[in-house]
């Protein structure tokens, strides 16, 4: 199982929809697939992938909800298919995507629970009680589960769980930033916070993904923002076989006022990536990110790399 | 304080503490208070006492209860130092620490092998905050 971590020092970078959109299309390739949404203060996952399941069943599971079980009654956790959502995948395509929510939110009984979940578990508590929990659920996933790829929403900004979740928890953070050089800055010490951070012993060191986004127009190759995103790049060091671009460069997403502005679930459509530019740089990432799961033709995408 | 006043104290502090955890109540506070009297009582019977083998044993036993591996630690430190602590004591204060991250394993299985990893990242994660940045 191959963790990655999206993560924005910064919100309204289009992270959730990135993952999603990662998620379905991996599932789509015949992966094993779990979305996990850590972004407990303002999750949101679950409206981009198995929303209708999630409305219909009245789901009351996800992450936060398992925690707190976990915390209470640790010694019989409670079964992970009661805290996941199957989402859909195109039929014939082989692979599989579960849902794990933060929880029913918007619901009142989700902050409930959060605010439970605040008073039973604290990450820095010396004794691990509170980390365990979360180390346990990552490494259950890949033991029960057995996914290719388990995606996690990070939290936004600087937080414990935020921070758990990309430094301990993930192989590869994807770190996402748009245009200026507030949002730069903050990613930039976060991107180094990332390197110099302990890993648990059977973990190997940390890649780094930066991507820029919503992007309108050639970004400057001179000055601050420049020098950052050169900092930013020297930290992202990547693994040779993974990576068929060139080192050094930027991965862009770009504006789409369609796509983008909806939040739209592209992958999987066969019409999406003709009419989204976005989308066709969601694909282009997906090559750097899964460099042995892509094959568009193979689900009958149209190609947007080949079209051109 | 005599030793006959800190046996009553632990006792009914020990009750609390119990009472706490069987009602799912937050406890670490009352097994706070329970390590701090049996810590005292250690301090006043030497370890090669039974009273006060016991005594050290209920401060490192207290102090695991509430959650604080830190001062578990440094107590069985401090005592495993003692001139007239026994082999028995040393053994049986090591065990303590040793029982307590096998139980932690044995609840979340699948992480078995990250209890001491999970604990050396909660100490990062106090000292340094998210991300180690306030560190």
């Amino acid at each position: 199982m191959e963790t990655l971590a999206f993560y924005s020092y910064k919100g309204g970078v289009g992270r959730s929809l990135l993952l999603a959109n990662a998620a379905r299309f991996l599932a789509s390739l015949g992966k094993g697939v779990v979305a996990l949404d850590l972004d407990f203060e303002a999750p949101g996952l679950h409206y981009k992938l198995g929303h209708a399941a999630f409305r219909e069943s009245r789901f009351e599971g996800g992450a936060v909800p398992y925690l707190v079980a976990t915390a209470r009654e640790a010694t019989s956790p409670p079964p992970l298919e009661e805290h996941m959502i199957e989402v859909p995948v195109p039929p014939g395509s082989g692979g599989w995507l579960r849902l794990m929510p933060a929880g029913p939110a918007p619901d009142k009984a989700y902050w409930a629970a959060l605010k439970q979940l605040g008073e039973k578990i604290r990450f820095d508590d010396p004794s691990g009680q509170g980390l365990m929990p979360l180390l346990d659920l990552h490494a259950r996933i890949r033991d029960e589960l057995k996914p290719d790829y388990l995606l996690i929403d990070a939290r936004t900004g600087v937080t414990e769980l935020g921070g758990l979740a990309t430094t301990i928890l993930a192989d590869t953070v994807v770190c996402m930033f748009v245009a200026n050089q507030e949002s730069l800055d903050g990613t930039l010490m976060v991107a180094e916070a990332l390197k110099a951070a302990p890993r648990l012993k059977r973990q190997g060191p940390i890649q780094v993904i930066p991507v820029l986004t919503r992007t309108t127009s050639e970004r400057p190759t001179e000055g601050p923002f420049a020098e950052g995103v050169k900092r930013l790049l020297e930290l992202a060091t990547r693994a040779p076989s993974r990576s068929k671009k060139k080192d050094r460069d930027l991965f862009e997403l770009p504006h789409d006022e369609v796509h983008g502005a909806a939040d739209r679930i592209a992958a999987g459509e066969r019409t999406a990536s003709v009419v989204s530019p976005l989308y066709k740089s969601h694909l282009e990432l997906f090559q750097e990110l899964f460099p042995s799961s892509v094959r568009p033709a193979a689900i009958g995408l149209s190609n947007p790399l080949q079209a051109e | 304080m005599s030793t006959d006043l800190l046996n009553t104290l632990v006792t009914s502090a020990i009750w609390r503490a119990e009472q706490l955890d069987e009602q799912s109540i937050s406890s670490a506070l009352a097994w706070a208070e329970v390590s701090s009297l049996e810590e005292k009582l250690a301090k006043a019977i030497p370890g090669s006492q039974p009273e006060g083998r016991i005594a050290r044993r209920g401060a490192v036993r207290a102090a695991l209860k509430a959650g604080d591996i830190e001062r578990a630690r440094a107590l069985v430190e401090r005592y495993v130092a003692e001139k007239d602590a026994t082999r028995a004591l040393k053994t049986a204060l090591r065990q303590l620490l040793d029982d307590d991250a096998r139980s932690l394993a044995e609840r979340f299985r699948h992480a078995a092998n990250a209890v001491q990893d999970a604990r050396e990242l909660a100490r990062w994660l106090q000292e340094g905050g998210a991300f180690g940045l306030a560190a």
